[in-house]
């Protein structure tokens, strides 16, 4: 999962694989063998991790999850849930965060003038314009050939008359 | 082109919240909302209506700005990534297959990933990299708590897809379904990730805060 969500190879230039990448990960994570991934990578808890063991930090994470009120919480470790108030006032700030009002006005003075459609266009008469060279180049070297064959059937005669 | 629906048609009040910019109220406010889909937008703006992109940004902005801050801590380079990410999304339009939304969230969320791998900084908290923007109220500006320096520090010390599933949870507010779908992966595993980061960050606040 974590090496393929940050792995390079195959992406496109937006960082995206063809097919979504990190459905993709995941799909070729679930895949590999468990001993051969990180610790990190394993979906489940580590053995001896406060997760494992249950009991308290399981109803926080109910709590926190929305499952239990808080006083089945705080019945389990009061403490925990005093943190985690203390931690929801910064998150609960930061989900308040806006976007900068010039990011936007940026983003727009960066896009090209020229349209999509335009854009388009170009790439196709660019494509047209290598297609026809390219034809061109391929009548060329059918001319040349031709040249030549006609020079060494002429040689060939000439060479002919000489001997006989 | 704009599509009508009912508002008891499962239209939930955090998407308005999330989305004011998207959605015009009709006569019958209560009954009725009018949303142009981003299809609709995305097809104007192939037709070469440029600035129908900017309903885009501000109707995706400030989710996916708050993602790349909660995932980089920095303010500059959330901005940077979000700047780089829109650039993207509109040279490549006329590839968006599926939902914009999750194609573009995808662009943010590999642009943070990307910046967290090539960066030697492995720590850098607000106070390193302080900019005055961002909050919704100035005030808040002046409200640097401790305990927000500690969160980002200890957010800084978790594995990345850690931190993403606890960004994505707790900062943006979403569920956990909603989560799955953007990421491609089961709402199992997202709990699991999200109860492991939990767990971490428990383990590096409780001592001061517990």
């Amino acid at each position: 999962m974590l090496e393929s969500h940050e792995a390079h190879d195959g992406r496109n230039d937006l960082g995206l694989n063809n097919e979504h990448r990190d459905v993709a990960g995941d799909r070729q994570t679930g895949d590999r063998p468990q001993a051969d991934r990180s610790l990190a990578d394993r979906e489940v808890p580590v053995p001896g991790s406060l997760a494992a063991q249950g009991g308290s930090p399981a109803a926080i994470n109910q709590w926190l999850d929305g499952d239990v009120t808080e006083a089945d919480a705080r019945r389990a470790d009061s403490k925990q849930v005093d943190m985690w108030k203390l931690v929801a006032t910064e998150t609960e700030r930061r989900k308040r965060m806006v976007t900068p009002a010039y990011v936007a006005a940026n983003i727009m003075a960066a896009l090209p003038e020229k349209t999509l459609a335009t854009q388009a266009s170009a790439s196709l008469a660019t494509a047209t314009t290598t297609a026809v060279a390219s034809e061109n180049e391929r009548g060329l070297s059918m001319n040349a050939a031709v040249a030549i064959g006609a020079g060494l059937f002429a040689l060939g005669l000439l060479v002919g008359k000489l001997i006989f | 082109m704009s599509a009508t629906i009912p508002w008891s048609a499962g239209v939930s009040a955090p998407f308005v919240r999330r989305y004011p910019s998207a959605v015009k109220m009709t006569e019958t406010a209560t009954e009725l909302i009018e949303v142009d889909s981003d299809q609709d937008i995305i097809s104007r703006v192939i037709a070469g209506d440029r600035d129908a992109f900017a309903t885009l940004i501000g109707r995706y902005s400030d989710p996916l700005y708050r993602h790349a801050l909660g995932m980089t801590g920095s303010p500059d380079v959330a901005e940077d990534i979000l700047q780089t990410s829109f650039i993207k999304a509109y040279h490549h339009l006329t590839e968006v297959r599926g939902r914009f939304d999750a194609w573009l969230f995808r662009i943010v969320a590999n642009g943070c990933k990307d910046w967290l791998k090539n960066i030697r900084r492995t720590h850098l908290s607000y106070d390193e990299d302080d900019q005055p923007s961002g909050f919704a109220s100035p005030d808040e500006d002046l409200d640097r708590t401790e305990l927000r320096s500690d969160l980002d520090s200890a957010l800084s010390q978790l594995a990345p897809s850690l931190r993403e599933a606890f960004i994505m949870k707790h900062v943006e507010g979403r569920s956990y379904e909603e989560m799955a779908d953007l990421l491609g992966t089961t709402v199992g595993a997202l709990k699991m990730r999200v109860h492991r980061a939990r767990e971490a960050l428990q383990a590096l606040l409780e001592e001061k805060y517990a």
